[in-house]
């Protein structure tokens, strides 16, 4: 239920977020609108699966069955994302079956009474969202003896009304429920099985042998089913970023650095689709609503649409600047004048920079996205993933190079018969990002393997079975000497041809990776922060807690804290009482003497006065109270006045 | 239908019960009184709720069986009771009693009241409670009180089936009938199970190819061929595995498709079983079939006819099917490690400045100490508890490099535990998170050694003790 509500304020965020861009800025509407859809293609062979299963698996109701078809889905350790998944499973189900379906999750089934509950609510109520008339109950209950409400008869009774094939019930989070109850449910579900057709599914997130043996023999009995392994959420990523980040069609372009960081997070810490595509609608947002310039990504801008504003915020821009002292080099002033004074003329030059910027910023995505192909089409390994080949070049830093060398070396050697298979690939790739003339190299490869009369492939001059060993004994040494052999008439005509084909790709890659920093309003076509994304999604709740305890001047500011003779991490009276304990409660061990720990705070904090110390023994007390609160203390048995250390700074 | 007919007919439905049957068939006839209360009970599978099911279904007698695996309370059998009762005399009369009286029955008294109501003037009625051993959240009382409801009602039967008889003083009574179902014995259950044998041929073969081959001739040799293969089975098997009908059964038909695979395929005739059963000794030989699994791999060793395969003992290997963020991994890995480690020697294996392969493996391996004092591997015993930090600092202690303090990591850990993966020792709060909690791993050696060698880390080198 809370999960359900935090989706819908989550998708109604991005809702709000697209819904105030989608008029202005439709391509980047379009592309959180890929998210979700590349998201579903990746999942839907295996929903598919599943959905057949389901199908046979009920496909002769009449047959009585000795267990219960179940089904494993093993969706990976993803949990935030089994959500959407079995949500989806759902609908696909009921579209293409006759069953009810039915998610249960383990917080809403601490027992067996509360799942059944649950359970009959769910299947029985999917009629009310049908049809309404439906309504009045059975007989029996308003007379004669009423069904409990975890009686599996309300099941029954529903389905003499809706004559559904199959019961489908799936277990979202199979790993967090009890093993016993799930023991019990099998039990029960079996016993009913000649009256309900039920069908289990459970969502495992480490393996289906674990699962297994959770579950005692005789439950195992009582199952019978299939494996389906979800596709691993790295590869949905993969799909996600060519589709969104890594995309042509995309105005706004996420930059490396954040990109680097989401990914990492992946990799790192989450493997969670869904926190990815809230990374990015989250970039997109902050983009938007933080950044005055970016109204200039609206298509279709009239001069009459815009403030003055904001011809003094794109005048503001460091690239603007770079734009200017450009041009001075260059010995224009009359035009950096003219950019100064006349918001006409600095609307004319942003149309048209923001044209070219877009058009070189597809085309280095479509390169990053052509040489990728030739590494997949070539095999050349290690195999390195767009994402992290788009992030490279997106830096800056793909001209020159190892990947980018690497490959054209290997282009260099290609035999014939890959020759094809590349122009191939590369001919989907071809469009206005990409216009290499590849018909010709096409028909003139055509050309010469038809000519070419022996079986096996051309080579070119570079590759190495063209070259041969020779060993030499001179002077008792064994010299070895490379030898190209001679190369046929054909082989020396193909040669040729992979050699224009090299040159005119290496141009093709010098002019589309160039450093996106470099060009003008970069700042409005690349959103590259890394600030609002860590502190929305990376948070540190513990370090701010240690560290506003152990330097609060840092947070005070106040000029009495600033430590003892310039010193800044002595102890001083002034500070906060609770920030002097924690200091000393960090330089002592497992277990602290706390009447210790008094005495050496009232000599920091307190006076010296006699009179004063009921005063000072309040702030301590409060203090201690405090860390005890925060979790930091507690009380220990082990030994009298002494309280036991829980947290240590830095984990 | 006559007594005589009815016994007839369940004698050759249920082999080697026949004196069960009798005995039925004489303590619950139509015209005669039958005892108040029975204890019918024997192990799983041997047949009681299958027979009374079929003889009160033929003997019509008004009567209403309840399966009480189905009930999960107590008040929710008491009332199955009452409704079941009211359908059977509902549909035995064919009439509609009044249910408007028996809307609730809360509890025991209630029941009482509402049957005694219900068959008052009524004549035999007898009621079967199957199972109820089994049911959950059963008060201590109940049994007993159950027992005693023939006293007030003269004209209810009870039937309580148990796995194991009632004892006396579950009931308060000195002595109740009971009706044992022993279990069967090697000739009963292979004389059962020969009843009805499985085909061989899928599709019986074409009238062309061997014309001479009727059908009759065929069920001739299934039967033949079936009964030697079943006694082969229990034997190698089954004898020592599940002795019970039910699993002998699956077990049999679990081998029988690829144990007549050769008859098939025509490599033996179906008389050949000696031959037969040396090719396919494989099959008797290996566990597999006798484990329960819920997914059916249904792969048969397709090994070359002609060389039977020797039994392999291969297992799973228990990777991880989806491989886990990088320090999700370590995570768990130090998680383990604080496990199985004594707290005091984490100085020792994790202070970043000592050299730690000197101090790894303390233990003296030398044969006359192993023999002195045999001391169990730590990572056979059970995960000890350990406090959040701790995980931590083993964790920061793994890692080359710092690990920012970002709340992914605790995010990690209540990924974990509702993977069972962690495991809060003690019955804590809610709140993973909170505080001066406990834990515990929830998986052993060999995942983790999986887990360490996909991160490049060997994990029984941080293990006190080491691993053989
Ligand atoms: N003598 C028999 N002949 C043929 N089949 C039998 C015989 N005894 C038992 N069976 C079969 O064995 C299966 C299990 O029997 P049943 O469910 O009656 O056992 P049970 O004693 O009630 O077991 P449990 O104690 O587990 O409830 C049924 O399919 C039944 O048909
Ligand atoms: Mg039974």
């Amino acid at each position: 239920m809370n999960l359900r509500r935090r989706k819908n304020e989550r998708q109604s965020v991005s809702e709000r977020a697209n819904t105030t861009h989608t008029r202005n800025y439709p391509s980047d509407f379009r592309s959180t609108a890929t998210c979700g859809r590349s998201k579903k293609s990746a999942s839907d062979a295996v929903q598919q699966k599943i959905v057949d299963f389901i199908s046979t698996a009920t496909s002769s109701p009449d047959e009585p069955k000795f267990a219960i078809p179940a089904g494993l889905i093993v969706a990976g350790p993803s949990i935030a994302s089994h959500g959407p998944f079995f949500q989806r499973l759902g609908q696909n189900i009921k579209d293409e079956t006759n069953s009810a379906y039915v998610v249960l999750t383990s917080g809403e089934s601490p027992n067996l009474k509360t799942l059944l509950k649950n359970l009959i609510k769910k299947v029985t109520s999917h009629v009310e969202d049908d049809d309404d008339d439906d309504l009045d109950r059975p007989a029996s209950s308003r007379h004669g003896p009423k069904l409990l409400n975890y009686d599996l008869g309300h099941v029954q009774e529903w389905r003499k009304k809706n004559r559904v094939a199959s019961i489908v019930i799936a277990f979202q989070d199979s790993e967090a429920f009890d093993a016993g109850l799930l023991a019990d449910i099998v039990d029960l579900f079996n016993s009913w099985l000649d009256r309900l057709p039920f069908v289990l599914l459970f969502g495992i997130a480490t393996s289906a042998e674990s699962f297994e043996d959770r579950l005692a023999g005789r439950s195992l009995r009582y199952l019978e089913g299939e494996k389906f392994d979800v596709t691993q959420s790295d590869d949905i990523i993969e799909k996600i970023f060519s589709a969104t980040v890594a995309s042509t069609a995309s105005r706004l372009h996420v930059g490396p650095n954040l990109c680097r960081r989401m990914l990492d997070r992946q990799k790192d810490h989450v493997q969670n689709v869904q926190d990815f595509c809230d990374g990015l609608k989250y970039a997109y947002m902050s983009h938007f609503y933080a950044s005055y310039p970016t109204i200039f990504l609206r298509n279709g801008l009239a001069f009459e649409d815009l403030p003055a504003e904001a011809f003094e915020a794109a005048r503001n821009l460091p690239s603007f600047r770079r734009l200017v002292e450009d041009k001075l080099e260059d010995g224009r002033p009359g035009n950096v004048r003219q950019l100064l004074e006349s918001d006409q003329h600095l609307f004319q030059q942003i149309t048209k920079s923001m044209e070219t910027g877009q058009h070189a910023l597809s085309t280095l995505s479509h390169a990053a996205q052509v040489l990728f192909s030739i590494r997949a089409s070539l095999q050349i390994s290690p195999s390195i993933r767009l994402s992290s080949m788009w992030t490279r070049a997106a830096a800056g830093d793909m001209v020159g190079s190892p990947i980018l060398r690497e490959t054209m070396l290997s282009i260099k050697k290609i035999s014939s018969d890959k020759f094809v298979d590349l122009l191939a690939a590369l001919s989907s790739l071809h469009g206005d990002f990409f216009n290499m003339d590849l018909d010709t190299l096409q028909q003139e490869l055509n050309s010469l393997i038809e000519k070419n009369d022996t079986s096996a492939p051309l080579r070119t001059q570079h590759d190495v079975r063209n070259d041969s060993l020779r060993t030499t004994v001179v002077a008792q040494k064994v010299l070895l000497s490379k030898h190209k052999a001679a190369l046929s008439e054909q082989d020396r005509a193909y040669s040729d041809l992979v050699g224009r084909f090299h040159d005119q790709l290496e141009e093709y890659f010098e002019s589309a990776f160039i450093d996106p920093q470099s060009i003008f309003l970069s700042e409005v076509l690349i959103y590259d922060l890394k600030s609002p994304h860590t502190e929305v999604f990376q948070p540190k709740p513990r370090f701010a807690i240690e560290r506003a305890l152990a330097t609060p001047h840092d947070y005070l500011g106040c000029d009495c804290c600033s430590g003892v003779d310039g010193n800044e991490a002595a102890l001083a009276a002034t500070q906060p009482a609770t920030a002097i304990v924690y200091q000393m409660y960090v330089e002592s061990g497992a277990l602290i003497n706390v009447s210790d720990l008094w005495s050496a705070f009232n000599a920091i904090a307190g006076d010296g006065e006699e009179d004063n110390e009921p005063k000072t023994m309040a702030l301590f007390q409060r203090a201690l109270a405090e860390l005890k609160y925060i979790g930091l203390v507690k009380p220990s048995r082990k030994k009298t006045d002494h309280v036991s250390k829980i947290m240590w700074k830095g984990l | 239908m006559l007594p005589d007919e009815i016994i007839a007919q369940l004698i050759s439905e249920f082999q080697c019960r026949d004196q069960h049957i009798q005995y039925l068939a004489a303590l619950y006839t139509a015209h005669l009184p039958s005892p108040s209360f029975l204890n019918v009970h024997g192990l799983t599978a041997t047949g009681k709720s299958s027979i009374l099911r079929s003889y009160f279904h033929l003997s019509g007698i008004p009567h209403a069986m309840i399966n009480v695996r189905e009930c999960v309370t107590a008040r929710h059998l008491l009332e199955r009771v009452v409704a079941s009762s009211l359908d059977a005399l509902d549909e035995h009369h064919d009439e509609k009693i009044d249910r408007r009286p028996y809307a609730r029955t809360e509890n025991l008294s209630a029941l009482c009241v509402n049957l005694a109501k219900l068959l008052e003037g009524r004549g035999k009625f007898v009621l079967v409670l199957d199972a109820v051993d089994k049911l959950r959240e059963a008060g201590g009382t109940l049994i007993a009180a159950l027992g005693r409801l023939g006293e007030s009602i003269p004209n209810l039967s009870l039937i309580l089936t148990t796995t194991l008889p009632l004892p006396p003083s579950s009931l308060h009574h000195p002595s109740t009938p009971t009706l044992s179902f022993p279990p069967y014995t090697r000739p009963q259950l292979l004389a059962i199970l020969t009843h009805n044998p499985p085909k061989t041929f899928l599709t019986a073969p074409s009238a062309e190819d061997s014309p001479d081959y009727t059908p009759d001739l065929a069920a001739e040799d299934d039967a033949w061929l079936w009964s030697r293969f079943i006694s082969a089975v229990f034997d190698s098997l089954s004898k020592h595995t599940g002795r019970d009908l039910l699993s002998f059964r699956s077990c049999c038909m679990k081998l029988w498709r690829p144990f007549v695979e050769p008859v098939m395929s025509g490599q033996f005739g179906t008389r050949d079983f000696s031959r037969l059963i040396i090719n396919r000794r494989h099959l008797f030989q290996l566990e597999d079939s006798v484990l329960d699994r819920i997914i059916n791999t249904g792969e048969t060793p397709t090994t070359n006819p002609l060389e039977p395969s020797t039994p392999s003992k291969k297992r799973i290997a228990r990777t991880p099917a989806h491989a886990l963020p990088f320090y999700t991994t370590h995570l768990l890995i130090a998680a383990y490690l604080a496990s199985y480690n004594p707290s005091r020697t984490d100085i020792t294996y994790f202070m970043k400045h000592t050299d730690k392969r000197k101090n790894r493996r303390r233990t003296t391996n030398t044969v006359a100490n192993a023999t002195k004092a045999r001391k169990i591997s730590r990572h056979l015993l059970t995960p000890s508890p350990f406090p959040l930090d701790r995980l931590l600092a083993i964790f920061r202690a793994l890692l080359d490099g710092s690990v920012p303090q970002v709340a992914d990591v605790y995010t990690q850990i209540a990924t974990l535990t509702s993977l069972r993966l962690l495991v809060r020792a003690g019955a804590g709060s809610n709140d993973a998170l909170e505080g001066g909690g406990r834990w515990r791993v929830g998986f052993g050696w060999e995942y983790v050694r999986a887990l360490g060698r996909s991160v490049n880390l060997e994990v029984g080198e941080y293990l006190v003790g080491g691993v053989d």
